[in-house]
């Protein structure tokens, strides 16, 4: 005996496809701002581990000990739910975003410094004896190289940061993945929606990696 | 540059094949029925809801209890002499048609409202109860029915029959929804939704477990709940239909109402 609903069903495609895109539009944006934010707080952070003292440097370890080892899923929880119940409602759009900036920037944070650290020492050492005061050798001689280093790294936690994306959907923001779950839920067409919103993802961060490559090539052609 | 290019195809072709390979296994599984399966294995795998009292849901101490949950060691003992040959997989309204298609489960015992779109996909049982749907509602609300909630925040579960309702019934509401019944209770009390709609005998049981909230309206298009198994399973479903009337003839049924819905019983419609 065959199902009826059996067979793999194009129509279904057809018709969810521009509701999943508009889905995909939201997933774009948040995704896209989540990652030059958290890009800009990782780089600072890092840099402020270099700071003297202990002080900066233990503060952001356990920033980064905080972030990282606790799911996203219960960070976006407990800014969504949780933080209204101190006075702190952030729209859902806000919540989102703040969860995913604070957790992609711990692991930004963490390959900024990895890409700081590796600068030989003997450049900063020349850089100071040839009178660049310390700020001025962080900006034209360490945080270039550092750049250059972590630039795989950062690529793949970007490319992180688009799929965990899909994890603000549990908040009823209605991104590509809630979009999938809303039209699978309904149509009971599971295989083929979420085979086509798998397909939009992977489209996605093959664009979102070919930006990353053109940006690669530009750091390092300006080395 | 030309690899570069090249590469894109080559993954989307990769997609496409593995797609479907995977819809032609999909379309010749399912050679016998579930019932006979079920027997060789000699264990019932029921799909039931863990966030839904008084249908379905867990103690402290991490056990699944509900009427639902009854069903389906009854049905255990009816198959093996034993109650406890079943195997519970807690599903959500969301996934729960999914988990029956795509096999992980032989049948839904969670509280599955029989819709003529669900007709489609799945095979339904005689109706077992029957639910309308209330609103879930801060204790401090002026909200009384469906008809204040025009310009408001409604919560609903991903999946559920209220999602529709509610769109039809006060376009005006802007809904937002949840995966899980918990999620929506949690957006009612953070102040994220005005109200959550969904069936009247679980906004009842949540409304005696928490008292800073309050059940409202009039219980709204009340509709039976059925037990699914897969469409054209008819041997199967003819199976739990014979079940469920020896249940309701020799007082089973009866004794499982009482054990569940005792002191929510004046705001429901017996069946």
């Amino acid at each position: 005996m065959t199902p009826a609903g059996a067979g793999f069903s194009w129509s279904a495609i057809a018709r969810g496809l521009p509701y999943l895109l508009e889905g995909a539009g939201l997933t774009i944006m948040i995704s896209a701002v989540a990652m030059v934010v958290a890009a800009i707080l990782g780089l600072a952070l890092a840099a402020l581990s270099q700071a003297p003292g202990r002080l900066a440097r233990r503060l952001v370890a356990a920033y980064v000990e905080v972030f990282r080892n606790t799911p996203l899923l219960i960070q976006i929880f407990i800014v969504y739910f949780g933080l209204p119940q101190l006075g702190l409602k952030l729209s859902p759009f806000l919540s989102g975003l703040s969860a995913l900036v604070f957790y992609a920037a711990a692991y930004n944070t963490e390959i900024f410094r990895a890409g700081l650290e590796a600068v030989p020492r003997g450049q900063l050492e020349a850089a100071r004896s040839l009178g660049l005061s310390a700020l001025a050798t962080l900006r034209w001689i360490t945080v270039p190289q550092a750049l250059r280093i972590s630039f795989p790294a950062l690529g793949n936690n970007l490319v992180s940061l688009v799929k965990n994306s899909s994890l603000v959907s549990t908040i009823g923001m209605v991104e590509l993945m809630f979009v999938a779950n809303d039209i699978s839920f309904n149509n009971f067409r599971t295989f083929e929606i979420y085979g086509t919103t798998a397909v939009i993802y992977v489209l996605l961060v093959l664009g979102l990696t070919r930006l990353l490559r053109v940006a690669e090539r530009r750091l390092l052609r300006a080395a | 540059m030309t690899g570069n290019r090249a590469r894109v195809p080559v993954v989307l072709r990769a997609l496409l094949a593995g797609a479907v390979a995977l819809a032609v296994v999909a379309g010749v599984a399912e050679a016998q029925s579930t019932l006979e399966t079920v027997k060789k294995r000699g264990k019932l795998i029921a799909g039931v809801k863990t966030d839904f009292p008084p249908f379905g849901y867990v103690d402290a101490s991490g056990k699944n209890l509900g009427f639902d949950v009854d069903v389906a060691h009854l049905f255990a003992k009816a198959l093996f002499r034993d109650d406890n040959q079943v195997e519970l997989v807690a599903v959500t309204s969301g996934n729960r048609i999914p988990f029956l298609q795509s096999g992980k489960i032989d049948i839904i015992i969670a509280t599955v409202t029989v819709t003529d779109e669900r007709k489609q996909v799945v095979e339904f049982s005689d109706p077992y109860f029957l639910s309308g749907s209330l609103l879930l509602v801060p204790k401090a609300s002026t909200v009384k029915g469906l008809d204040d909630l025009a310009g408001k925040t409604v919560a609903v579960v991903q999946g559920a029959i209220q999602d529709r309702d509610v769109e039809q019934l006060q376009p005006k509401a802007n809904r937002i929804k949840f995966g899980k019944v918990s999620e929506a209770v949690l957006a009612v009390k953070g102040g994220r939704a005005e109200a959550y709609a969904h069936d009247d005998v679980l906004v009842l049981t949540l409304v005696k477990e928490n008292a800073d909230l309050k059940a409202v309206g009039k219980p709204f298009m009340p509709r039976p709940y059925g037990i699914a198994v897969r469409k054209g399973d008819t041997d199967f479903i003819k199976w739990v239909n014979a079940e469920l009337a020896k249940m309701k003839q020799d007082g089973t049924y009866d004794r499982l109402w009482k054990k569940f819905f005792a002191d929510v019983e004046s705001n429901l419609v017996k069946p």
